[in-house]
């Protein structure tokens, strides 16, 4: 239980960031949306007119910018780039800081095996996750309500977050397997977040262009994309089970490579 | 039974060797040096002993348990002291202390009171962050941290390096302490005059390859003493023949002198029967030593 305690306490301030961060992303985003239904003119009709690739990059296609269910799925991009970045810089950290800061050999000549402590690690890590997405979750229906009035979101809010969740997961133990795989501490942060915007950029150019629909398999972004959960109103079942796939596979990696890894500075 | 025994330890970094069929045996109580230059594999060896890294081939064992598969339970007995070191910057000596301690299954009241101990001992202010510490104040840290759970094995990679001479005083005195009570002690060093003032045996270590294990005493024993003498008059080179184990020897006007290996009486009688106005007989140190070994390739 120590190097859990130890692990809450170090990441509490970035943490405390992070929420503030994703915070001001949300009210922003929403008070954007008053903005646009302020002025009285369609926002649709407006955006209408942009080109289809620059819809797309945005992720206006297909949403209902007259509605907060409109603007939340298209501010859910955002979010969802925010809370992933989140996790896999901080699973990627949290692996990797004991021998980045060359405690490595403080921590591991102490009588506790190595399993141990990757489980405390991620333990401590799954609640940062949990924060964020209630400070999400929290901030979302706070947001909507504040600026839309419209209270009948909450449950597609509540199906976001789910998605955003596995999202969380899957990138956080990405972060640990790039961290227990890679053998250059310092470099395992941006290598995660290289696989992250990967990801992400994929994601638009399967957006953009129809051709590469199949490889949408290929990026946990499009599991969760908003437009399908805003369609159907529920998680696919088949992206859930890729996602629970996907985490066990990275957790078993995450175990399985730090525990024959050498431990150097 | 041996506290740690190597066999055939091996540990290469992709395609270059660190460690090569590396024997090793450190018995029960004693205090055991390990010196050889830089990159000699010192580091690597006690890293694999402490689990940090895994052997490519061979075998090690500490308490009789094997290295790979037990490093937690051997660790409980373990205190270990790099050569530089790193700790959780944000923390407070006496926090890290703590959750040094934490770890291990002994009375957390014994190890608190321990702490304190030390700290004064050490003259170490606990309630500084260890980002202000000196570098000598966090070798202090480094010091107490491997000696707080009371190990039976204590291993040191090179731990002099930022204490002063009172400090590294104190610090070799408390490691002979230990030792009395029953500790055994593994001591890395570059630095041949530490090992010889707190060692009993030695291995010497070069390219990943030990070259020899000998005792501090028999090893300088067996090798040379050098004479100097002075004269009152010239004395002839022919008064030396005869004496078997002499070299070097160079006699000028009023003084001689030579290495002398071999028995102390034969050389004291000639050495008797000459007019002498002053003398000096010189232990070779390990440094002489340590480089015999290394310029024999």
């Amino acid at each position: 239980m120590n190097i859990f305690f130890r692990e809450l306490k170090v990441y509490r301030k970035s943490l405390l960031f992070w929420s503030l961060g994703m915070i001001a992303l949300v009210a922003s985003g929403m008070a954007k949306f008053a903005a646009y239904s302020n002025t009285g003119q369609s926002m649709n009709a407006i955006l209408s007119q942009f080109p289809q690739s620059i819809q797309t990059i945005f992720g206006l296609t297909g949403f209902d910018l007259s509605k907060a269910s409109g603007f939340i799925s298209v501010l859910f991009m955002y979010i969802a780039l925010m809370a992933t970045i989140h996790a896999v810089l901080l699973g990627a950290g949290i692996i990797s800081k004991e021998e980045r800061d060359k405690t490595a050999e403080f921590l591991f000549v102490r009588p506790i095996n190595r399993a141990r402590v990757i489980s405390s690690k991620i333990a401590a890590g799954i609640i940062n996750l949990v924060v964020i997405n209630i400070v999400t979750f929290i901030s979302s229906v706070y947001f909507v309500n504040y600026f839309t009035k419209d209270n009948s979101t909450i449950n597609y809010v509540i199906t976001l977050m789910c998605g955003l969740f596995f999202l969380q997961l899957m990138f956080f133990f990405i972060g640990t397997a790039v961290a227990a795989i890679n053998n250059k501490s310092r470099t395992s942060a941006s290598i995660a977040t290289s696989v992250l915007l990967f990801s992400f950029i994929l994601t638009f150019l399967i957006n953009i262009n129809n051709d590469l629909k199949n490889l949408k398999y290929l990026t946990p972004f499009k599991y969760f994309d908003a437009k399908d959960l805003l369609a159907t109103g529920k998680l696919d079942v088949i992206y859930v089970s890729i996602s629970l796939v996907v985490v066990f596979v990275m957790i078993f990696m995450t175990y399985m490579s730090f525990a024959n890894k050498d431990l150097n500075d | 039974m041996n506290i740690i025994e190597t066999k055939k330890l091996t540990k290469y970094y992709g395609n270059s060797p660190g460690i090569i069929d590396l024997d090793l045996s450190v018995e029960q109580g004693e205090i055991f040096g390990f010196i050889g230059p830089n990159g000699a594999g010192k580091s690597t060896t006690i890293r694999t002993l402490l689990g940090l890294i895994r052997p490519t081939g061979g075998s090690a064992t500490i308490f009789g348990k094997d290295v790979v598969k037990f490093s937690p339970e051997i660790n409980e007995e373990v205190g270990y002291l790099p050569s530089e070191v790193f700790y959780y910057d944000d923390m407070r000596a006496i926090d890290l202390l703590k959750y040094s301690g934490s770890f291990y299954k002994k009375d957390q009241k014994v190890i608190a009171k321990r702490i304190n101990d030390l700290a004064a001992y050490l003259d170490l202010d606990l309630k500084k962050k260890i980002d202000d510490l000196s570098y000598g104040n966090k070798k202090k840290v480094g010091i107490i941290q491997g000696l707080l759970h009371q190990p039976k094995l204590i291993i040191l990679d090179e731990p002099t390096g930022g204490l002063d001479p009172l400090m590294q005083q104190r610090f070799f005195a408390l490691l002979k302490e230990e030792n009395k009570k029953g500790a055994t002690i593994l001591f890395s060093s570059h630095i041949l005059s530490e090992v010889q003032k707190l060692c009993d045996r030695v291995a010497i270590i070069k390219d990943g390859k030990i070259i020899k294990v000998e005792r501090i005493d028999s090893l300088i024993e067996n090798t040379n003493k050098r004479f100097k003498l002075e004269t009152a008059v010239k004395v002839d080179k022919s008064r030396f023949t005869g004496l078997t184990g002499i070299s070097d020897l160079v006699i000028t006007d009023n003084s001689i002198s030579f290495l002398y290996r071999g028995k102390i009486n034969d050389v004291t009688k000639i050495i008797a029967s000459l007019n002498l106005t002053n003398m000096l007989v010189e232990e070779p140190d390990l440094e002489e030593i340590f480089l015999h070994y290394y310029a024999t390739d």
